[in-house]
């Protein structure tokens, strides 16, 4: 008997639409590096978003910016300005910035004031003038700048059933002729609740700049995005030549990591003895901070770390605040340590990272640009201090955040990260570092000075190995004049090590007086 | 700037010419930026503009003062002051107007985007040696 074919099933109930019949959703890319990200991909296409904020934060920029990386002669762009917004200086200006491109204007870039239309005092008037240059060009992006302005110059109190019939209609004309809209506009966010322009919109970009002390700190948030998924969260964003650049709160390598299954090396600082406390060295991917006062060799440590890389063919960056590149070179060379060729070849970056109201994210941005420049595996940053002087005041609250999201990228991702941290000595505890950031790291070295024999001298010991045993001794080291780090053995003869001022418990052998063991490194 | 207003109704004159108007030249190549600036600038903004360009130019030719500006930007009483001067006269009042009226657009918005829109204008007319300075 003939088999009978099983009837199809029907699709589960509260499956929703299969993926074959989804619409696809095109997304037009901003223009504005990092935006595009931030957004989830892109612009949905079609969508009516707003770009709201204060005055001058940068509103017309970012939509000049979406409108050129769009505009074509065959989908032009149309940008509706009003009264107040002088047409021609605003060309003036937005000609500065490198996205602006002449070639465009008039054909692909068309720019359309309505204050004519405006004087009419009828916002169905405006609506009818959108409606006639939409049809005839059928753009598409189209840019009203300013939206409050159209609204307020057509009528002095429009009321809210007014408002509701213009926006819909102009949403509903705007879709229809798949367009994908931007309306422009000075709001503050009290204004988000009762503005039916807010509820219409399907995107809604907004601005904002806050001042601190003497600093201006520029914030992104896509509050609300239909279709797709965006980056939750405030992004900082800057406006120079290029226009904006906004830096992702993932920093574009939330997807990305090591390869779980492939085996973690073990890295060597580049000092013997060092490997061994480590047991066998520092694993590929951790993140190791050395935490120790001023003077202690933290730097020369980072720069063994980042030379012995670069010996065994293995690109790096050294990310400095406190000393300039050609100084930090310089010293490298003193102890022994070439810089300068691996960075003529492209194997070495040393970013000098010292311009104030920086934001964390935009040091993690030119972080990783080098890293990926190069195809760095190791990372140096010197210091955390630096590091956060270089910032803005207002995001000096976020740096323990920031960083957390700089090493788990960067970690992630597979560069192997030594930070450097300066502590001050008490003499009375065992400090790792005063941001709280020692969860951070994977890895601690503590560096400090001890009193002994009226001498002040330098230990090390190994805090936290996370994945791996390490030695627990205490060991005083030396740096030599060539940059030579003598490990020397465990200090048996002492207690109270880690106090600064320990007590001699073992025999003390007979010394003559000597001058101090560690000459200064020749400059 | 005189150069390049000079060739602008020079080649308007033999459009003219061709076309039969009974406009003064210089109405004509004013008329043509006007619709094209109007709808960048709106009637307003070009109004503006232009009140700014007559003030600059009566200061080099005085009888430039009887020429008026309409809400819609463009000009009035040329007919008359053209019955009133001999042709060269009222042709380098022309050229001295509409040589101020791109040297605000170039302070503006540059020699460049200036260019682009005259060639929009007027497609047919031969600027490759034209050298603007902002």
């Amino acid at each position: 008997m003939k088999k009978q074919k099983p009837a199809a099933k029907p699709a589960a109930p509260g499956k929703g639409v299969s993926k074959e019949s989804k619409v696809k959703i095109r997304k037009l890319p901003t223009g504005v590096r990092g935006l595009d990200e931030i957004l989830g991909g892109g612009i949905p296409e079609f969508s009516f978003n707003i770009i709201a904020g204060t005055p001058g934060c940068g509103k017309t920029t970012l939509a000049h910016q979406i409108l050129f990386a769009n505009a074509t002669v065959k989908k032009p762009a149309l940008y509706f300005t009003v009264l107040g917004e002088p047409a021609l200086k605003m060309l003036r200006y937005q000609q500065q910035h490198s996205f602006f491109d002449e070639a465009k204007l008039g054909r692909a870039v068309r720019f359309v004031n309505l204050s004519d239309v405006l004087m009419e005092g009828d916002l169905s008037a405006v609506l009818d003038e959108v409606i006639r240059q939409v049809t005839a060009a059928s753009p598409g992006i189209v840019v009203v700048d300013s939206f409050r302005n159209v609204v307020r110059q057509a009528i002095a109190t429009p009321s809210e059933a007014d408002m509701q019939w213009f926006i819909q209609s102009l949403a509903q004309f705007l879709t229809s002729w798949e367009a994908t809209t931007f309306l422009v506009g000075e709001y503050v966010p009290e204004e988000m609740r009762d503005n039916p322009v807010f509820t219409v919109a399907d995107g809604l970009f907004w601005l904002s700049q806050l001042t601190e002390r003497n600093s201006v700190v520029r914030k992104l948030q896509i509050i609300k995005l239909r279709g797709q998924a965006s980056v939750p969260g405030l992004h900082t964003f800057r406006i120079n030549d290029d226009g904006l650049q906004a830096f992702s709160r993932t920093l574009g390598l939330g997807g990305k990591s090591m390869n779980p299954s492939r085996r973690r090396r073990r890295l060597s600082l580049g000092i013997p003895e060092m490997d061994k406390m480590l047991n066998g060295g520092l694993r590929e991917g951790d993140s190791l901070l050395v935490a120790g006062p001023s003077g202690t060799g933290k730097s020369a440590l980072a720069t063994h770390f980042i030379a012995e890389g670069l010996r065994r063919g293995e690109a790096a960056i050294m990310a400095l605040f406190e000393e300039r590149p050609e100084g930090y070179a310089d010293r490298a060379a003193s102890l022994g340590l070439q810089f300068k060729t691996p960075q003529e070849q492209g194997k070495l970056e040393l970013l000098y990272l010292r311009p104030l109201d920086l934001s964390v994210d935009e040091i993690t941005q030119q972080i990783l640009d080098a890293v990926k420049r190069v195809g760095a595996k190791r990372l140096a940053i010197d210091s955390l201090v630096g590091f956060e002087m270089a910032l803005a005041p207002g995001f000096r609250e976020d740096f323990r955040e920031s960083l957390y999201r700089l090493i788990v990228a960067l970690t992630g991702a597979g560069v192997t990260i030594l930070t450097t941290v300066e502590v001050e000595d008490n003499f009375t505890a065992l400090q790792f570092s005063h941001y709280a950031i020692s969860f951070l790291t994977d890895d601690i070295i503590r560096l400090r000075y001890v009193e002994i024999d009226g001498q002040l001298r330098k230990v090390m010991v190994v805090i936290k190995m996370r994945g791996g045993n390490h030695s627990k001794d205490i060991r005083e080291y030396i740096i030599t004049d060539k940059g030579v780090v003598i490990i020397l053995p465990r200090m048996k003869d002492y207690e109270g090590l880690t106090t600064g001022i320990p007590h001699r418990t073992g025999p003390r052998p007979a010394q003559a007086d000597e001058a101090a063991p560690e000459p200064k490194a020749k400059k | 700037m005189r150069n390049f207003a000079g060739r602008l109704i020079r080649h308007e004159a033999r459009e003219k010419k061709s076309a039969r108007s009974q406009d003064p030249t210089v109405f004509q190549s004013c008329e043509k930026l006007r619709l094209h600036l109007t709808t960048i600038m709106g009637s307003p903004g070009f109004r503006t503009l232009l009140l700014r360009t007559l003030a600059l130019a009566t200061r080099e030719v005085p009888w430039l003062r009887a020429v008026r500006v309409r809400a819609d930007g463009s000009l009035e009483g040329l007919e008359e002051l053209q019955a009133q001067h001999d042709r060269d006269t009222f042709l380098e009042g022309g050229v001295v107007l509409l040589a101020h009226l791109l040297g605000l657009l170039v302070a503006f918005i540059g020699g460049n985007l200036t260019v682009r829109m005259v060639r929009e204008i007027w497609p047919k007319i031969s600027l490759h040696d034209l050298k603007l300075e902002n």
